[in-house]
């Protein structure tokens, strides 16, 4: 007997029940009914809610109103903190005006060398200051994990509320997931050296994101 | 060796009671404060934990059919599924995959399973060299040691033994380390380790979760390498039970909640990947080919057994980062995978209740285990469970046989009983003497070895309530 078979006999005995079909329709209409389990309540705007959270993990952030301000706070980052002005980017952002910043980016997947990789984002999720990544021809994966600098654009008008909200966002933009969704919160960080925390572990070991749109300077 | 003999080891060890000491109000205090926080966006903890407790019920009641759809709906998207009836088939599976791939080194992101399997030794046997990637697990790695919790692998590891066995490894003499130097042995064992993902054709994890709705697997990391892992090597295994599915996103979000909270008090892990099938068209990274394997290896048996409950546990550490057993003793004192009180669950069901007959009397009945659960699992009652099988097996001691059989022959004579009783209390009332505490207990000198014994006074319980009564 294969070892499927005998392990699926085995749980058959165990779960005790007839009934296959009848029960299998049942859990599809469970996976139909997409329950939500207790919700938090998130006072304030979402904006303000995500900043605070993202600063709480170790992230930094800037906030320009219009795209065509994203290469210039970007490069003005870079500069801030002497990292030079080279960056790879994801192509789904290479039409922004980079070399008008005096930047030199590629876009492409990240190789080891790559010292700061720029993405997007498809949604950023304000109950933990979340980044929402998928991966894709245009949004490769290693953007946001080879280099030690990842700079992440946060669209404020897709900051949601719960992951709960960032897979309806994805069910009702793109209808099936992607290979990869990657949620990212801070920079890389282990604490398996006497339980000391530590920046930095295999990913990157700074996040900076640019908030962009209505809400992204704080409010003063 | 059994785990009195280790457990009297451990006690002794210097080194690994320091390491412990310093480990154990960061685990208790993160967590409390983790678990606080949800107040602050008006959630509940038992309300989260009912419903986390609920959907891992829910998939328990009717697996077989939660193992069909996800299955279905996983190969639907390009990846594999394998079964595995125990450790030794988990083996030989990565290791035929490995070989049809032309792999020479697979690098490992955390998988608890994986050490069930004993995986590596496997690999190694087969010409592949593992590579553990988690910091954690490298340092254990590197040491020739298996983890000592599920989470922080390394807790019982000193920074001068870590030093140690960094300058060994990456071949440079050993250095004064202090806590400040822990970026920077950090920052070592980072640029060691990307060599090998960049150069792995093999990526092996766990899962987190299974979750049904899209045949997908969840992996929740702090250090990125469980990304690595699943992005850079053209081959993707993912080794996991098969009590890890869970119906649906929705149901994964909720438990997010509670899984990093419980562990690390964080209100979610850095790192959280749903990955699901292979490298998409048009797309430059990600795996070619990805593998399920879901390993049986005594989990069917415990489905509707009075131990079903056990199969809700989400690894999340909480139970041995509050048991008083566990931090006296550190997590090799266990003597298999799990340590701790679901270790102590675990290992008798999975390896045999006569192998394991120590365990489920490692505890202090405090509790804390199964208050602090995100999944509500009584871990006191299963180890209670374990004892009750164990007297009705016959599996207990005859010296702890016949002392029952004799107390329960006396307890059936009352007039003896009481003269006996009145007598004992006469006896260690005399023991002890002025201070009302005896030092050392001829009886039971185990008892009294570390500590005295304080003795109530010189009536027994049924002179007392004669006596109030007639008061």
């Amino acid at each position: 007997m294969s070892a499927k078979q005998e392990i699926l006999d085995r749980v058959q005995h165990g779960v005790g029940k007839g009934y296959f079909a009848q029960r299998r329709a049942a859990a599809l209409a469970v996976l139909e009914a997409k329950a939500r389990g207790p919700q938090p309540a998130i006072p304030g705007a979402l904006v303000d809610r995500f900043r605070e959270k993202a600063e709480s993990l170790a992230s930094t952030l800037a906030g320009v109103v219009t795209w065509e301000a994203v290469p210039g706070a970007v490069a003005d980052y870079l500069a801030a903190n002497r990292l030079g002005s080279q960056a790879v980017v994801t192509p789904e952002i290479a039409r922004l005006d980079w070399a008008g910043c005096g930047m030199t980016v590629d876009a492409r997947g990240a190789v080891d060398a790559d010292q700061v990789g720029v993405t997007g984002c498809f949604c950023a999720v304000a109950e933990t200051g979340t980044l929402v990544l998928l991966s894709g021809a245009d949004t490769p994966a290693t953007v946001s994990l080879l280099p030690e600098t990842h700079i992440a654009l946060v669209d404020t008008a897709r900051i949601v509320a719960t992951m709960e909200d960032a897979f309806a966002l994805l069910r009702a933009e793109r209808g099936e997931v992607p290979r990869a969704i990657n949620f990212i919160s801070g920079p890389s960080r282990t604490g398996d050296i006497e339980q000391t925390i530590v920046l930095g572990a295999h990913g990157p070991c700074r996040v900076h994101l640019v908030l962009v749109g209505e809400g992204a300077l704080p409010p003063a | 060796m059994h785990f009195q003999a280790r457990a009297g080891e451990k006690v002794r060890n210097p080194v690994l009671q320091r390491a412990l000491q310093k480990a154990k109000p960061l685990f208790v205090g993160k967590r409390a404060k983790g678990i606080a926080a949800l107040a602050d966006d008006a959630l509940d903890f038992e309300t989260l934990r009912t419903t986390c407790e609920g959907i891992r019920n829910r998939t328990l009641a009717d697996l077989d059919v939660w193992l069909d759809i996800f299955e279905e709906r996983a190969t639907a998207s390009g990846a594999e599924v394998l079964w595995a009836r125990d450790g030794e088939e988990v083996g030989r599976l990565v290791v035929d995959i490995a070989r049809r791939h032309g792999v020479s080194k697979a690098a490992k992101s955390k998988s608890m399973l994986s050490e069930e399997a004993h995986l590596n030794e496997a690999l190694a046997a087969a010409g592949i060299r593992p590579v553990e990637t988690d910091l954690g697990e490298y340092i254990v790695q590197l040491a020739g040691e298996t983890p000592s919790h599920i989470i922080a692998p390394a807790v019982h590891k000193t920074i001068e033994e870590v030093e140690a066995l960094f300058a060994k490894e990456h071949g440079r003499p050993i250095e004064t380390r202090t806590s400040a130097d822990i970026p920077d042995m950090t920052r070592e064992a980072r640029q060691v380790l990307r060599q090998h993902f960049l150069t792995a054709e093999m990526g092996i994890t766990g899962a987190n979760f299974l979750i049904a709705e899209t045949g997908t697997a969840a992996l929740v990391t702090n250090e990125g390498n469980g990304r690595m892992v699943t992005t850079l090597p053209k081959v993707h295994v993912v080794v996991t039970g098969i009590e890890k599915v869970i119906p649906t996103l929705e149901d994964f979000a909720t438990l997010m909640r509670l899984l990093p909270r419980s562990a690390t008090g964080q209100s979610i892990s850095n790192y959280v990947s749903l990955l699901t099938g292979t490298q998409r068209e048009g797309e430059h990274d990600g795996p070619q080919k990805t593998v399920f394997i879901l390993v049986d290896n005594g989990r069917a048996n415990l489905l509707g057994s009075a131990y079903q409950d056990m199969l809700r546990c989400i690894r999340c550490g909480a139970c041995m980062n509050h048991c008083p057993v566990y931090f006296s003793l550190g997590g090799h004192a266990y003597g298999w995978v799990y340590p701790g009180p679901m270790g102590s669950v675990l290992t008798p069901l999975y390896t045999g209740i006569e192998n394991a007959l120590d365990l489920p009397h490692a505890t202090t009945g405090c509790n804390q285990c199964g208050s602090v659960c995100p999944v509500r699992i009584p871990l006191p009652r299963l180890m209670h469970q374990l004892r009750t099988d164990q007297v009705e097996r016959g599996l207990r001691p005859l010296s702890e046989r016949l002392a029952f059989k004799a107390w329960a022959w006396l307890a059936g004579r009352p007039a003896l009983y009481r003269w006996l009783t009145r007598r004992a209390a006469r006896y260690l009332s005399w023991l002890a003497g002025e201070d009302g505490r005896i030092h050392i207990f001829g009886l039971a000198p185990g008892w009294t070895a570390g500590r005295d014994l304080p003795v109530a006074g010189n009536r027994t319980f049924h002179e007392l309530y004669k006596a109030r009564k007639r008061a």
